[in-house]
């Protein structure tokens, strides 16, 4: 006898069914985001995105075992600075490939046609959609966060510091994410996957530019070149506020209010790039 | 099931080709690299900071690691070609030119990473003493709270026989807060007694406690090691001396000295009664017996 398996049109349905869409209270509203942001995530689960944990355990080993005589004693600092770099790359490529296709993919199953027909507003969507991958990202980033955390202790053979201080560096980068993510989100709402995810990693790699393009700005010689190179510099995300990967090996915690200013500026982005994807996205038409 | 088996053995025919390309590959690309293996590296380190962007506490890890991988391929190299241990008193012998950029990349990449600054400080001046100088003060600038830093630059000092400037760095350091207090006595020791032996095995003393560097470690037990030599020859010549003054001739072997010898406290061999060094290699009597040497074989640096 064969096993009732629900497909992900299935499994749509249901969860917008069962938010009860009869009352437009804030609670409901707030109910079928989560509906759907779980629904983002399972279905990242499904697609075995987490299995770059696994990828990610072996490089840890790795490293923790063979570091120590290639390093000359170095072996925290090379944990720290291997996992947290690999934590921000694997989270960059999970936040673009799976990103771009956020709505994209809904497009072309046409699953996203089941879900605007119900009073759900396309914001709600894309906040939905948005919030289910930052909690996928924000499970990787957890697990490799503690992967890291053991690591050290297994090359220290004992407790080591740097277990508790590499968290608000470990908080940054998942901030950071949480930025790219809302990038690749607002190109997925009117560009191709492809072109959608190199415009994102261009604004990654830019977004780590960012005070050289304020030099440029400051430099230039024309009020044009100066202004173009400023809109640029604040225009584009400045992610260099989150690159402290580095200073966390050597045990350096950001001052609580430089960390705060930080996520707060990534928050006030954040709402300027799912304001723009909603803008965007209402606009389109898919009839 | 016979198509599988036939894809099955393009795979393992496929894999078996790849295997042997690898191995023809491996044993010629070194001749291949030679030539080139000396070059100047491409990226300077302010090129290379601004390429990895998010990645350069990983890129200087990665510089620091090929830093060490360089110098412990020409110690290699050196031993398979010269058919004996080498000698870290030899550094200038294996002609390390790529060491310095390397250092001065991985200190560009992540300035607060000590160990590179450690490491040129002992290594580096047997190259080039003004680089190493330049990656210190480089360090200090980048790292002014730490003590360590003076401590190497001083070293670097002191072995440049500048004792002033080796007690002014030491006096500098001193003044930091966490510094320990043998920094303010080896600044004035520096300014009293730089040259002596005293004042030489304290540095190295200090130099093995401030350092995690397996490598640096061996060099500064070594050094330490001359240092006890050179004592214990000091006190083999006037055995030597009172010999020849008593008899009127020198020692034809060390079994004519050898009570005296035991008398001063050194270490004797039981068969040959000759003396033994720090790496309990016997001395060998040179100049007909009237003057003390250490043997070929010793593990003791000769400088």
């Amino acid at each position: 006898m064969s096993q009732f398996k629900p497909n992900k049109i299935t499994l749509i349905n249901n969860t917008v069914s069962d938010l009860g869409l009869d009352s437009n209270s804030v609670g409901l509203t707030v109910r079928r985001t989560v509906a759907i942001a779980r629904n983002a995530f399972r279905e990242a689960v499904r697609d075995r995105v987490l299995y770059n944990l696994v990828i990610f355990a072996l490089l840890l080993i790795a490293g923790a075992i063979y570091l120590g005589e290639l390093s000359a004693g170095q072996e925290s600092k090379v944990i720290v600075d291997l996992g947290l770099s690999a934590m921000l790359l694997f989270g960059v490529f999970i936040a673009i490939f799976v990103g771009v296709g956020l709505v994209y993919k809904e497009i072309e199953r046409r699953t996203l046609y089941a879900i605007l027909s119900k009073p759900i507003a396309r914001s709600q969507f894309l906040l939905g959609k948005y919030l289910g991958l930052c909690l996928t990202l924000l499970v990787n980033v957890l697990i490799m966060g503690v992967g890291v955390s053991l690591a050290l202790i297994y090359v220290r053979r004992g407790w080591d510091p740097l277990v508790f201080k590499i968290w608000p560096a470990i908080l940054l980068i998942y901030v950071e994410l949480m930025i790219v993510t809302g990038v690749a989100l607002l190109f997925s709402t009117f560009s191709s996957p492809a072109l959608s995810a190199l415009l994102t990693f261009f604004v990654f790699i830019i977004g780590h530019f960012s005070a050289d393009l304020k030099t440029l700005g400051n430099s230039a010689g024309s009020v044009a070149a100066r202004w173009l190179f400023r809109s640029l510099y604040y225009g584009l995300p400045n992610l260099s506020n989150y690159s402290v990967i580095t200073t966390a090996a050597h045990g350096y915690v950001p001052e609580p209010r430089g960390l705060a200013v930080s996520i707060a500026y990534a928050i006030a982005y954040i709402v300027v790039l799912l304001a723009a994807a909603t803008l965007v996205f209402n606009r389109r038409n898919f009839k | 099931m016979k198509k599988d088996a036939l894809t099955f053995l393009v795979i393992v025919l496929g894999l078996a080709e790849v295997v042997l390309l690898a191995h023809w590959i491996d044993d010629h690309r070194q001749d291949m690299n030679a030539p080139i293996s000396e070059e100047r590296l491409y990226l300077d380190g302010a090129t290379a900071k601004r390429l990895t962007f998010a990645f350069n506490g990983l890129a200087a890890d990665w510089y620091w690691m090929r830093s060490l991988q360089y110098v412990g391929g020409k110690i290699v190299h050196y031993e398979d070609s010269h058919d004996g241990r080498f000698n870290l008193g030899n550094l200038s012998s294996l002609n390390l030119t790529l060491l310095p950029p390397l250092l001065r990349v991985t200190t560009t990449l992540d300035p607060q990473f000590i160990a590179p600054y450690e490491y040129g400080a002992v290594i580096l001046p047997e190259l080039n003493q003004d680089e190493a100088i330049s990656l210190l003060n480089y360090g200090i600038a980048a790292n002014p709270s730490s003590w360590r830093l003076y401590h190497y630059l001083g070293y670097i000092y002191w072995q440049r026989k500048d004792y002033a400037q080796a007690s002014d760095v030491y006096a500098a350091g001193a003044k930091l807060p966490g510094a320990p207090a043998w920094m303010a006595a080896l600044s004035a020791r520096m300014k009293a007694e730089g040259g002596s032996r005293d004042a030489a095995r304290e540095m190295y003393r200090h130099l093995y406690e401030a350092s995690n560097d397996e490598a640096v470690r061996e060099m500064v037990t070594k050094q330490i090691m001359r240092l006890d030599s050179l004592d214990e020859r000091d006190v083999i010549r006037h055995v030597l001396t009172d010999y020849r003054a008593q008899s009127g001739h020198c020692a034809s072997s060390w079994r004519d000295v050898a009570g005296a010898l035991r008398t001063a406290r050194l270490k004797i061999d039981s068969t040959t009664g000759a003396p033994l060094d720090p790496s309990n290699t016997p001395y060998r009597l040179i100049k007909d017996g009237c003057d003390v040497d250490l043997s070929e074989n010793t593990n003791v640096p000769k400088r």
